[in-house]
């Protein structure tokens, strides 16, 4: 209730409290610091100079871009997507055949290279400019976006969760199954679970190639994924498309009746979904240097799915920080924290055949003490609260 | 009521996506066994080959229908995916195939203890896993009945980790074998050269019973109507005085009692359990729910039937590994041409 | 407006912070400290392992931990003068179910930062150790492997792809090692027997996987050499509830024998139940080493039913048990005693001797440096092991080229012959 009220207070900002920060402060002085601390952090020496902390960050970072993503697609516009994985796998794939050595036999076996330097340019298979993959696995990604979401248009409510988990599906078993599928002179579609590995590292131009050992780097460029997504996030959600999705997700006909393209309009939340996940899914298979089906799993879905309901549906910044909570769960906490614990207080027990329990135990805990998400949206959080007042304890809310 | 200054008929686009909404499923539905029955007739002259495919898959199917109903009875009164469903059939295989052990039953065993044995094992798992889902929804649904739609769906993914750890802890992380007490493929007799097994019959000896008295429970008894009712209008059904919480849990209760009988009669069927098998069987079987038209019973029964067929028609013919993929693929063409499922009614969601 | 942003911005600290009381708490057991307390006798060593601890392997990786640790303790945690440390890391997280490439290449990029690593141990998925080969051959971390079959990580031999072994080793440095032979190896042997055995047909499956998938197509290509006719080679879905379809369908192409290349936990036993009741008691069903472990070939602990015992027959690249060396024969002896398992499982024969070969090394290499160590991996020479005697060539592979054919007794592997199988 109290939110309700703030919220109608907002229109004269300057009413209320004396020290309250411009609106500027809000959009540009908190990112920056905290932007600051990020890129700061890497310098101490313990930090930047552990390979294994740094990677773990560079990769919480590429699921704060994939969170982000699916936000666009199931916060803003309420289309429940269980199949987000399918884009990472996309993604990956435009490395795997874009940037490694995979099809060795194309072009006499000499490989065909577009602005690499370096080694690279005596392999073979295709090799292209890492910003060139980019670019190929977000045009990949928002094509395959919009031709998973045409089936949907028609649908409403959970028949899009169970159809965008069987395009998931059958991505996943692509990837594994047309490992027997032979194309360009004999080399298989996909790795299936042999994976194609090892794949390009990022290359930029003017600057050294990026190594194995020193994450430093790689972080920085997920940072600058990050920041880059975060911006186009914020214009996508202030923009006139974002208004449209809210309007679909709040009460789909009366936006239908006061001229809002319907069609259009979901077709571009999940290509611009999508489109991060591609983005990310490329970086992180540089990063791990492999594009293995085993990757391509419905838990993945899930997992990012956790992280935007953990964090605030809809919410951008609950949304990042939801990304990086899972991400230290499920890297540090408890590989490397939990199942520590029975050996430093000096018991014999094997706690990694708990570990799918605590994680379960964990995703409930953490949904039920904070059903709303760790930051939930304003408008969410309105649309809750009017509901506790009208219908005090009934039935699940529905019709999100 | 035709007025005359209504134009005559719609236009021909209007007429052609008519034509398709009403034929095109089934069209879809037919391809594969028309396809199938051609070249088996071309082939080898006779229809064995795909009646054998029909048996197994319904045999399948049933099992697959009894935890689809468990989803679609969920969801028709909270509208929620419960994503542990597919683990608390998983149980009630773990429960009735303890039980066997326990009670000693071999595949030697005589016709009237193994009667027994399976008896008491079937109302084991039913109540097994009819408790464990109502305490589930207490544990994990019921706080979040006020929190936004989505937040239960993760804590029931949550649940779903934790009973499969159970699992894995109880039964180690390898399939299982089960006692094949009733000989599963021994062929019990043929018709027109198709072989029926024990295990055929016994899914369906105990699926069809069960569906009866679901069915009829639902729509006869007053807690029943409760649930429909609570289902239609969960705010007018209180205010109608039906105690929305029991219902609730009463829900529950049935669904999980169905995956507890669904967990014996995959278990005898199978004679092979495994902690994962819930996860997969789960996915499948909330297809079949959704293909059905889900918040509807007999669609959840017809969706289980057919995926259990489609499966069966693609592992026989064109390999196991993209069965996955073909059935997911149905059901997107399902849901293009009959967005609400096949008998899908308007549900809250989709009205 | 204003909390909203406060509360991002102290999460993200907060997050932040514990990222860096992460890396506090990882930096302690590195170099530092525990490099000065080097005497003159001897270093403190760690080996690492790296292997999917959670999901379906689990049961495997288990039994390849509690054979190093068992290796180790027999060794009484030195090598030579050096103090050796064991840590098991796991490359599959809960989220994932199965290994992932984020924790196969954290944990390599752990192991290739500490200073104390002497060797690591992994990875299970030949997937993962695609991954892990480049860092720590960049590292130069000698590395052994347990499980891996797949041809490609060493050799160009036929099975591998194009470019490989060369492009995991960027910096040319090889520095990876394996226990297990090659697939080719053991599909010959399965060939073998198969033809020894009276087979003319066979119907085969594999599990989809590297090892499966991989030891199917050597299967192919060995069958062909050697004259036996395969009927099919079918991948299968390892949730499926059945295969009887299958089976149906290989009992109609004319099958005599059922062969499935993969491991029990990609149902193994439904698949031996289905294909034997489609192809009657005659048809003989063999299996390779992931399948040779109790949790197959008995009934009470949920393998395979009595009545398929006398059809079953499984591969196993170690010996009969009266001809290993004596201290294979402790092995067994402590390790049933330890873990109360009758038959340890090939997997704990693997993981056992792996920490063997490591801690072999470290001794031979006397300094305790990596570089030596590594060296020390690659020269060794007829050594008798619990798998026999064997060498590693100068690409890694190990030499051994027989091969054990077990039946099954009783609801027990039991010897039966050994196989020569022709390396190649």
């Amino acid at each position: 209730m109290s939110v309700a009220a703030s919220e109608a207070q907002q229109t004269p900002p300057e009413q209320k409290k004396g020290f309250e920060l411009p609106g500027w402060a809000e959009k540009i002085l908190i990112p920056a610091i905290v932007l600051l601390i990020a890129i700061v952090l890497p310098l101490i020496p313990s930090i930047g100079e552990n390979a294994a902390l740094m990677q773990q960050m560079a990769v919480a970072l590429a699921y704060v871009v994939m969170a982000l993503g699916l936000n666009i697609i199931v916060g803003f516009a309420g289309l429940l997507d269980l199949g987000y994985v399918a884009f990472f796998a996309f993604g990956a794939f435009a490395v795997g055949w874009f940037a490694s050595g995979h099809f060795a036999y194309v072009n006499n076996e000499q490989g065909i290279h577009l602005l690499v330097g370096g080694n690279t340019v005596n392999l073979p298979g295709i090799h292209f400019n890492f910003l060139i993959v980019l670019v190929i696995a977000v045009i990949l990604t928002t094509i395959a976006g919009m031709i998973i979401g045409l089936p949907t248009l028609r649908l409403r409510g959970d028949y899009i969760a169970i159809v965008t988990l069987a395009f998931g599906e059958i991505i996943g078993r692509l990837a594994v199954n047309l490992d027997g599928t032979t194309i360009l002179g004999g080399t298989p579609v996909t790795a299936g679970r042999q994976g194609i590995s090892p794949v390009d590292r990022i290359d930029l131009p003017f600057l050294d190639p990026f190594t194995v050992l020193d994450k430093k780097p790689w972080f920085y460029f997920a940072l600058f994924l990050v920041v880059l997504v975060l911006f186009v996030n914020f214009r996508l959600r202030d923009s006139r498309m974002g208004r449209a999705w809210v309007a679909l997700r709040e009460d789909e006909i009366a936006a239908v009746a006061m001229g809002v393209p319907a069609v259009k309009t979901k077709l571009m939340a999940y290509g611009a979904g999508a489109a991060f996940g591609g983005l990310s899914g490329a970086y992180l298979a540089s990063l791990l240097n492999t594009v293995n089906a085993d990757q391509f799993q419905f838990s993945f879905s899930i997992l990012v799915l956790a992280m935007v309901i953990l964090g605030g549906l809809g919410s951008i910044w609950g949304v990042v920080i939801g990304a990086i909570v899972l991400s230290i769960l499920n890297n540090w906490l408890i590989p490397d924290v939990i199942n520590d614990l029975p050996s430093n207080v000096g018991l014999e027990f094997d706690m990694t055949q708990i570990t799918f329990a605590i994680y379960g135990f964990l995703l409930l805990l953490m949904m039920i003490l904070r059903p709303q998400g760790l930051l939930p949206e304003r408008r969410h959080q309105m649309e809750l609260t009017e509901h506790a007042e009208t219908t005090d304890e009934t039935l699940y809310t529905a019709r999100s | 009521m035709e007025a005359a200054s209504i134009p005559a008929g719609p236009p021909a686009s209007q007429r052609v996506k008519q034509l398709i909404g009403t034929y095109g499923l089934t069209a879809v539905l037919l391809i594969m066994p028309v396809w199938f029955a051609i070249q088996d007739l071309t082939d080898e002259g006779n229809l064995v080959r795909l009646g054998e495919n029909l048996v197994a898959g319904l045999s399948n199917g049933a099992i697959w229908a009894l935890v689809a109903i468990g989803y679609t009875l969920v969801y028709g009164i909270v509208e929620l995916i419960n994503f542990a469903h597919g683990e608390i059939f998983m149980i009630g295989s773990f429960i009735s195939a303890s039980l066997i052990v326990t009670l000693g039953l071999t595949v030697d065993s005589a016709a009237v203890p193994v009667f027994f044995g399976l008896l008491a094992a079937l109302l084991l798992a039913m109540i097994g896993s009819g408790t464990l889902n109502v305490l589930i929804e207490r544990v994990a649904y019921r706080p979040l009945r006020s929190a936004p739609k989505l937040a239960p769906l993760i804590t029931a993914v949550g649940m779903s980790f934790i009973l499969q750890n159970v699992g894995l802890l109880w039964k180690g992380g390898n399939q299982q074998g089960v006692p094949d007490l009733l000989n599963a493929q021994n062929t019990l007799f043929t018709v027109f050269g198709v072989t029926i097994e024990n295990a055929d019959v016994l899914s369906v000896v105990v699926t069809i019973p069960l569906l009866i008295v679901m069915t009829s429970f639902i729509n006869r008894s007053r807690l029943g109507k409760a649930m429909r009712a609570t289902a239609q209008d969960p705010e007018a059904a209180r205010l109608m005085g039906i105690n929305v919480d029991t219902t609730i849990s009463l829900t529950f209760l049935l669904g999980g009692m169905l995956a507890g009988a669904a967990g014996l009669i995959y278990a005898m069927y199978q004679t092979t359990i495994w902690f994962f098998q819930g996860f997969t069987g789960g996915l499948i079987a909330f297809t079949a729910a959704v293909m059905g038209g889900i918040g509807n019973l007999r669609g959840a029964v017809l969706g289980g039937l057919i995926i259990g067929f489609i499966q069966q028609m693609s592992d026989n013919r064109i390999g196991t590994e993209w069965t996955p993929a073909i059935v997911f693929g149905y059901l997107v063409l399902i849901m293009v041409f009959k967005p609400s499922g096949l008998l899908g009614e308007q549900t809250r969601d989709a009205g | 407006m204003r909390s909203k942003y406060m509360a991002a911005t102290s999460c993200l600290l907060a997050a932040l912070a514990l990222g860096v009381a992460a890396c506090g708490d990882e930096e302690e057991p590195t170099p530092g400290g525990e490099g000065n307390e080097q005497t003159a006798e001897g270093k403190d060593l760690t080996i690492y392992s790296s292997l999917p601890l959670q999901g379906a392997s689990r049961v495997q990786t288990e039994a390849l931990v509690n054979g190093a640790k068992l290796a180790l303790e027999q060794a009484g945690g030195k090598a030579g003068p050096h103090r050796v440390k064991y840590e098991s890391l796991d490359d599959s997280t809960a989220q994932a179910g199965s290994w992932t490439p984020e924790a196969e290449s954290a944990n390599a990029l752990k192991a290739a930062q500490d200073e104390a690593t002497a060797v690591y141990i992994g990875a299970f998925n030949s997937g993962a150790s695609k991954v892990s080969i480049p860092i720590l051959s960049e590292a130069g971390v000698p590395q052994i492997s347990p499980a891996n079959t797949y041809v490609g990580l060493t050799t160009n031999d036929p099975g591998s792809e194009p470019g490989e072994p060369d492009k995991y080793y960027p910096t040319g440095d090889r520095t990876f090692a394996r226990i297990v032979p090659k697939d080719t190896i053991q599909a010959a042997a399965l060939v073998t027997l198969m033809k020894t055995d009276g087979c003319t047909k066979v119907a085969m499956t594999n599990d989809k996987e590297v090892y499966g998938a991989g030891l199917a197509r050597v299967i192919e290509l060995s069958a062909k050499e050697q004259g036996l006719e395969l009927t099919s080679n079918d991948a299968i879905d390892k949730n499926a509830s059945n295969y009887r379809s299958l089976a149906q369908k290989a009992k109609a192409a004319g099958a005599d024998c059922f062969v499935y290349s993969g491991i029990t936990a990609n149902n193994a036993v439904q698949q031996f139940k289905d294909f034997a009741a489609a192809l009657g008691s005659d048809a003989g069903l063999y299996g390779p080493d992931g399948v040779a472990e109790t949790g197959f070939v008995s009934e009470k602990d949920g393998g395979i039913p009595a009545s398929l015992n006398p059809q079953v027959k499984v591969t196993v690249a170690t010996l009969s048990p009266d001809q290993y060396p004596p201290e294979g024969q402790e092995f067994f002896k402590q390790f049933t005693e330890k873990y109360g398992v009758d038959n340890p499982d090939p997997y704990a024969i693997y993981g056992y001797e792996a920490m063997k070969l490591a801690l072999d090394a470290i001794e031979r290499s006397g300094t305790g440096e990596k570089a030596d160590i590594k060296k020390a991996i690659f020269e060794t020479k007829d050594r008798a092991s619990v798998l026999g005697t064997y060498s590693i060539d100068e690409n890694g592979d190990t030499t051994l080229t027989d091969y054990g054919a077990y039946s099954v007794k009783d609801g027990e592997l039991t010897f039966d012959q050994t196989i020569k199988a022709q390396a190649g």
